[in-house]
């Protein structure tokens, strides 16, 4: 080979030589930062002849000539070409290339370029967050990633948002592991998005770095630093904006509420309610008392720039929002600042820092659940007033114990979180012998998590269970601290033997900790004081929330891990990684586990024959294969603590004792996962068109779940609960599809599409638990849970009632199964079993909140100055159980009753309406409806005043936009919003009057000088 | 050689900081005691002997199937299906498959691993205390068998041992009698270490301990066996009638001289649905109150547990026990008319309306009622009055040696307190008259279904009962599945 080469450099010498030769010099320089590149390559192109830049970024290129073609390329950029057409100095600029092969991935525990990752891994790039202008890093995921499922909790201000990997791989805590620049944060709100460089996730066996904990996959998150030898860069960025909700749910006016009362009451022999139906009119909309439109906005700034061995960059943000129902009420604030500086110490030596500070005010009211102000304004009379006429807030008499007026509950609502969060990373990384490099790194937080509540007194009539009577107002306080580290450090050994064997081998341990300490008092009676002033001190009696103990945790890991990365010519890539992990959680016996996992590549586009195809610019074929570990579960689960409640009154004063807590299993050790990759990157068409197509398996064994326990064992007495246990299995299994597409049409038309698509199946192998299932999620008030995981059937699926239509006359219901309480009008329930009689026993499945397929588009061009952009997202396949309505005799109803059934031939799908015993409530699939949507996430225009402009006041950019987020959303499921759901693997996908998600209108800009 | 050698030191510096962690630092231990190295003072037994005690006040939901499996009440609820568990005892037409069943087995047998947590340990220190302490747990053991006994027959029996993780697949259910004898034993032991009265109220004494017994022995018709042990209780001094029949039931005359032991309940602590056993109140009586019930002296409750007419009207008209007992709830909303500036009282009628109430168990006005207001009553149980010990007392020297006079002596001191005049039967007359006194007597209480059932008369009694099935409730089915699919359902479930 070396002979070919250097034949093949003399002959093109003498070719060049013959022609009119002279000697180039140009610079090349960063086009988006104007900053020379060091050590970019020049070539002329079919060529040996070749220069580096200077550190300046200068080159001196001889023996070239007119209309040779210069062929400059940078890791990280796109390469450009350019003709050479005089011998005056050049300046080639080129672009930087996120998605190039080049780029550096961050993989754990080191980095590596794209081209040879053999792992399933998928990035998010700053841009990405930039057009999105999440107030959470999760919802830049929303919709981006192939494989990568965000479902928000709640559209509330600062809500949380679920993040699933592949699929929902066990019935416990399925989050992944998310690192931010290798500190562990649980709770990404505390993070200002713009502060991120890129989120890279890790899906496969690759994860397996990470051990015990990457079974749920692994998110590693990069903060923004600043350049080395750069100037001063400001970058200024703010928007405002307004917030609407998405729907209001149509529910029955006051006229045609009052009919349905009355009817219901007369299906039952019960004299009408109302006698005045003519002259009620529209009454009261809740909703349209409750929504309101909220603003939103953000500020922040980022000053950054660096010297020779120094680079910081600052920032500080502050964003506030109030929520679309409840306002201010709903409050989230947020502030931060952050601090990064690297440092070259001698020339072997780098040490990188940051410091982030978060501030976080969370105001909130209830939210999805039974008795929420949402479900209080769906079910509320709409005959009532919302203030009756001494101006008091109408009681909700008559719609039985739960439902309230919505208005007096969110103005009775004083409910605030203060988070106070300090993060520090700094790692030093010593280079030496050519060929090694040690690098140590420290990550630590510490959180304050300050908890404030105060009910007061108040009457929202008879019998409700939210009544506070006099003297009985509740305030509770708790101050809540979370301190945790991680201390990494590994060593790398790094070398290429006779330019064909590229071995890189790391080795490293990494300790982790966390502690924390919980204290919360509840306090009765505050006398003399209303309102947000009250102090617990003067409360008249006082409860530590706390005295049974179980207020302080520490978990601790203890790793080792060994990397070996081998490829050969850059064509076969092989990874495989062990790693030993040990864990507070486990017992004695089974503290430590070994998790390997191996990965392999191969570049079919260096092989000769793919060379010279015009289809392909890059395939590369890879696979993975490992064993992965989840131990999110409670602490000292294997050994028996007396941390149970014990209290029982002498004297007639409550004594505190001691019981045991948690049932014990000195046996449990983690969740297996076997997972399986295979798939292929691909570059077409002058790498404008990438494709990335993925199949994958995961099983996970030995799941850990708490099963209902024999009670015998006395796990149901006050504070004590189940053991958890080894057992059952889930299986993912899925296909992903990312393609994106980038066309430079002219200088002043550019423009873009990605799409992503992932399909999943899951389905529970094995529950070994109580009667092979396990239960979750609620339905109504005393019913069974809804959801169940048991084998065959995908995790958390939906478990009750079929129907069959609704029985039209008394000979339907003779000549049916036996099925109590039936009457004309009344839902027909399958007899599935064949039995005769309608029996719990006829439940089954009605459907799953797991999507069969969910999709991602972006589209974006910029024409001249302007830049459009819009994100789309789409879920098919999933189901979501309607569970907001009371169904009193006088509670509201939605719309859908208006076609309900009312004489044979009327409604084959709605039932009757009836105030006597009736099964139409019990769950059924009359309750489960098609979740699948597809939502306009943002659109965006953009405009950016030209240079010519800007260059008088020393700016490098500005940028004015407007943006709107879920503008539309496609669905026909009747609730809130299709996207919500609690994200519980096992009763996700109820909607308990989800707090929607809202629309939002922005208008912001964006300055560079 | 040179680069051999940086190499090697490299790697020697490198694996130095790379072992550097000991195993040793994943071993942690919780703040929270570990509970297999407790009992280490006699402070340590007073403490998980509160957390034994913990329990009797699950047993709020023994005392309304008590009643309600009875002829006395009917289920009520908002609806024919609020809390099927319950509806479906009231009609028998309970199944295998009962929430509420289960509770009950759940929650004893929490109580019976507390109690055996302490008697595990019962010797690894010596303290002065410990006889009264070790008499205190074994009768609460007894206290939770007795009930698991009465509901389920044949229950897995567990002695100074707790029924550890694991054991549940090996433990079978052991006889009746066998768990009848260990009650026994308890409770005897109980007797001789427990003081007549104890310094604080609330525990369990010598009385109580004596006068369960006496109850036990009752339910295996050991009549010669009873009689003595309860005339002790009754000779002992410590107890007697409160005088006024209206005064017992309520709040401020709680831990009376009537009260040979008493469930304590308390309003200072909220409590939620999801952990009714977690409340340190009173859920019955919430349970039993009228529903959305707006007038004086008493709250508002879920309108469960409802009188019959026919129980009502089992009471003599002038028995002044028959209005103290159930609350007639449209008299006693006309007798108050005046009420709220003379709205009156209002209440929503509930599932099976009687218009009747069980007055002795309803929440009352100007409780703390911390947190959920229907959850958290303070009403004590008085689960051992000295009046049930007279009539146990009167039933077993009837039935027993025949000491009707004594037995006559027994059952009038019951009615004196009443308008009602002397009893003067004898034989099986007077069986008849004390069972029927201790069912007016105790009307509410939640005696009366297994007093039907151990002196044979529910099929007689109780609609739906069915000879030979219903004297046992079944063992919930998950039970069994989770104790591996070994055990046989009770007969007829």
């Amino acid at each position: 080979m070396k002979h070919i080469s250097i034949f093949v450099a003399v002959f093109c010498f003498c070719f060049v030589a013959s022609a009119q030769n002279f000697s180039l010099s140009g610079t090349v320089v960063d086009q988006d930062q104007n900053m020379p590149l060091l050590g970019a390559t020049v070539l002329v192109k079919g060529t040996q002849n070749g220069v580096t830049t200077d550190f300046d970024g200068n080159f001196k290129i001889d023996e070239v000539s007119v209309n040779d073609i210069l062929v400059v390329s940078y890791v990280g950029f796109v390469s450009s070409e350019m003709r050479i057409t005089s011998q005056d100095n050049v300046t080639i600029s080129l672009t930087p290339d996120v998605d190039s092969l080049e780029e550096v991935l961050i993989v754990g525990y080191g980095t590596q370029r794209k081209k040879e990752i053999t792992g399933a891994v998928s990035v998010i790039s700053s841009e990405t967050i930039e057009d999105l202008k999440p107030t959470r890093i999760e919802q830049a995921l929303q919709g981006q990633v192939a494989g990568v499922q965000i479902t928000p909790s709640s559209g509330a201000p600062g809500s949380g948002l679920d993040i699933k990997i592949r699929g929902i791989a066990t019935n416990g805590d399925s989050r992944p592991l998310i690192l931010l620049d290798g500190n562990v944060i649980e709770d990404l709100s505390v993070v200002n998005p713009s502060d991120i460089e890129s989120i890279n996730v890790l899906k496969d066996a690759t994860a397996g770095i990470y051990g015990v904990r990457a079974a749920n996959g692994v998110i590693l998150i990069t903060t923004k630093s600043g350049s080395y030898e750069s100037d001063i860069k400001f970058d200024f960025k703010s928007y405002y904006g307004i917030q609407e909700t998405t729907r209001k749910i149509p529910v029955l006016n006051a006229t045609e509420y009052a009919g349905l009362v009355n009817e219901a009451r007369i299906n039952n022999g019960e004299a009408p309610f109302f006698n005045n139906v003519g002259s009620l009119g529209q009454g009261t909309n809740w909703q349209n008392e409750v929504f309101e439109s909220a603003p939103i906005s953000n500020a922040d700034i980022t000053v950054s720039g660096g010297t020779e061995n120094g680079r910081t960059s600052f920032s500080a943000s502050y964003l506030t929002q109030d929520g679309i129902v409840g306002g201010d009420k709903a409050n989230f604030n947020r502030f931060t600042s952050r601090l990064s500086h690297d440092r070259k110490i001698l020339k072997k030596i780098e040490f990188n820092s940051s410091l982030l500070f978060s501030g976080i005010e969370r105001k909130s009211l209830s939210e999805n659940s039974l008795g929420s102000v949402l479900y209080n304004a769906l079910n509320n009379a709409p005959t009532f007033t919302v203030r009756d006429q001494a101006g008091n807030y109408t009681l909700a008499e008559g719609l039985g114990n739960e439902v309230i007026n919505p208005l007096a509950q969110m103005e009775n609502t004083i409910n605030k979180t203060r988070v106070r969060k300090l993060s520090g990373s700094f790692s030093a990384n010593y280079k030496f012998l050519e060929h090694f490099k040690i690098e140590s790194r420290i990550q630590a937080n510490y959180a304050e998590v300050f908890g404030f509540s105060y009910t007061p007194v108040a009457f929202y009539g008879s019998g409700k269970v939210f009544n506070i009577d006099t003297d009985r107002d509740i305030i509770s306080e708790s101050a809540n601290i979370f301190r945790d580290y991680t201390f990494d450090t590994f060593a790398n050994y790094n070398n290429t033997f006779n330019d064909t064997h590229k071995l890189d081998v790391t080795l490293g341990t990494s300790v982790f900790q966390t502690t924390g300490r919980f204290t919360g008092f509840t306090g009765i009676n505050v006398p003399g004081t209303t309102g947000i002033d009250v102090d617990i001190q003067d409360a008249e009696i006082v409860t530590n929330n706390f005295q049974n103990g179980g207020n302080t945790f520490d978990a601790r890991l203890l790793s080792y891990f060994a990397r070996v990365q081998y490829d050969y010519k850059g064509k076969y890539l092989f990874s495989g990684v062990m790693r030993r992990d040990g864990s507070t959680k486990f017992g004695p016996s089974n503290k430590f586990g070994y998790f390997p996992s191996a990965s392999a590549g191969w570049i079919v586009s260096e092989e000769g024959f793919l060379n010279d195809s015009n289809t392909f610019d890059f395939l590369k074929i890879r696979t993975s294969y490992g064993i992965l570990g989840n131990d999110r579960i409670r602490d000292f689960g294997f050994e028996s603590l007396l941390n149970g409640e014990g209290a029982y009154v002498f004297d007639d004063e409550l004594i505190i004792g001691t019981a045991i807590g948690g049932l014990s299993n000195p046996e449990i050790r983690w969740e297996k996962q076997y997972t399986f990759d295979v798939g292929l990157d691909a570059k077409f068409f002058d790498n404008k068109l990438d494709v990335s197509l993925d199949y994958f398996n995961r099983r996970t064994e030995d799941l850990l779940i708490t099963p209902q326990t024999s009670g015998i064992l006395g796990g149901n007495a006050p504070g004590s609960g189940a053991p958890t246990v080894n057992a059952g299995s889930v299986e993912n299994t899925g296909l992903e599809l990312s393609l994106s597409y980038r066309k430079t049409v002219s200088e002043d038309f550019k423009y873009n599409f990605s799409f992503n698509a992932t399909a999943l199946k899951n389905e529970v192998l094995e529950v070994n638990g109580e009667a092979s299932f396990l239960q979750g999620g609620s339905f109504g008030i005393g019913q069974e849970a809804p959801a169940r995981m048991e084998a065959g059937l995908p995790i958390g699926y939906f478990r009750g009632y079929q129907t069959d239509g609704v029985f039209q006359n008394q000979g339907e219901i003779d000549a049916h199964a036996s099925q109590s309480n039936a009457q004309p009008g009344d839902l027909r329930f399958k007899d599935t079993n064949g039995d005769g009689v309608i029996t719990n026993d006829d439940k089954t499945y009605l459907g799953d909140p797991i999507a069969d397929a969910t999709f991602g588009l972006n589209l974006g061009f910029t024409y001249k100055n302007i830049d459009f952009l819009a994100y789309v997202f789409s879920s098919v396949g999933n189901e979501i159980v309607r569970n907001y309505e009371r169904f009193q005799p006088l509670t509201n109803r939605s719309t859908i009753y208006l076609d309900r059934w009312t004489g044979p031939g009327t409604s084959n799908d709605t039932p009757r309406v009836t105030t006597g015993a009736t099964q139409n409530n019990q769950f059924s699939d009359f309750f489960v409806e098609d979740g699948s949507f597809v939502r306009l996430q943002n659109v965006q225009v953009g405009y950016t005043l030209s240079d010519s402009f800007l260059e008088d006041y020393k700016i490098n950019e500005l940028r004015f936009y407007v943006s709107a987020s879920n503008l539309v959303t496609l669905t026909k499921y009747t609730g809130y919003d299709p996207t919500g759901s609690t994200g519980q693997p096992i009763g996700g996908g109820i909607d308990y009057g989800f707090y929607p998600t809202p629309k939002t209108y922005l208008f912001g800009l964006q300055l560079k000088f | 050689m040179r680069y051999t050698y940086k190499a090697l030191l490299f790697f020697g510096l490198a694996s130095t900081l790379l072992l550097s962690c000991s195993d040793d630092f994943v071993n942690v231990n919780s703040e929270d005691e570990n509970s297999e190295n407790f009992f280490n003072t006699e402070e340590d037994y007073q403490n998980a002997l509160i957390g034994a005690y913990d329990l009797l006040q699950s047993s709020y939901l023994n005392v309304m199937l008590g009643e309600i499996a009875s002829d006395n009440t009917l289920a009520g609820g908002e609806s024919a299906t609020d809390v099927p568990g319950i509806q479906e005892i009231d009609d028998m037409i309970h199944t295998p498959i009962n929430d509420q069943l289960r509770d009950i087995w759940n929650w004893m047998y929490g109580g019976v691993n507390r109690a055996n947590y302490i008697l595990e340990f019962k010797d690894k220190i010596d303290f002065p205390n410990k006889a009264n302490v070790l008499g205190q747990a074994t009768f609460l053991r007894a206290y939770y068998y007795f009930e698991l006994v009465k509901f389920f027959g044949d229950v897995p029996l567990a002695v100074d041992q707790r029924l550890l993780f694991g054991d549940q697949n090996t433990v079978d259910r052991t006889p009746a009698a066998e768990v009848y004898a260990q009650i026994e034993l308890d409770l005897i032991y109980a007797a001789d270490n427990l003081p007549l009265t104890q310094t604080q109220t609330g525990r369990v004494t010598k009385g109580a301990a004596q006068a369960l017994l006496g109850k036990v022995y009752l339910y295996q018709n050991k009549f010669a066996l009873a009689a003595p042990v309860l005339d002790d209780v009754i000779s002992s001094g410590v107890y007697d009638l409160v005088t006024d029949y209206s005064t017992i039931f309520e709040n401020d005359n709680e831990n009376n001289v009537e009260s040979v032991f008493e469930i304590q309940y308390t309003d200072v602590e909220g409590a939620g649905f999801g952990c009714l056993q977690c409340s340190e109140g009173n859920v019955a009586v919430g349970f039993n109150g009228p529903r959305n019930f707006n007038g004086p002296l008493f709250e508002s409750g879920f309108s469960f547990n409802v009188p019959t007419q026919e129980v009502f009207d089992a009471f003599d008209q002038d028995d002044v026990r028959r209005d103290l007992a159930i609350l007639d709830i449209e008299a006693f909303a006309d007798a108050y008319s005046d009420f709220n500036n003379g709205a009156g009282v209002t209440y929503t009628e509930g599932f099976e309306h009687t218009g009747y109430f069980n007055r002795k168990y309803i929440p009352r006005v100007g409780d703390t009622n911390i947190g959920d207001q229907n959850l958290t009553n303070p009403n004590n149980y008085r689960a051992i009055r000295f009046a049930d010990v007279l009539l146990m007392g009167a039933e077993a020297h009837n039935q027993g040696d025949g000491n009707d006079a004594l037995a006559r002596e027994y059952l009038n001191r019951v009615r004196e307190r009443t308008t009602l005049s002397d009893v003067n039967a004898s034989g099986s007359a007077l069986t008849q008259a004390i069972y029927n006194e201790r069912r007016l007597e105790l009307v509410g209480e939640g005696h009366h279904f297994f007093d039907l059932v151990r002196t044979g008369r529910a099929a007689q009694e109780i609609e739906g009962f069915t000879a030979g099935k219903n004297e046992l409730f079944p063992i919930p089915l998950v039970e069994i599945q989770l104790a591996g699919n070994r055990w046989s359902q009770n007969p007829g479930y």
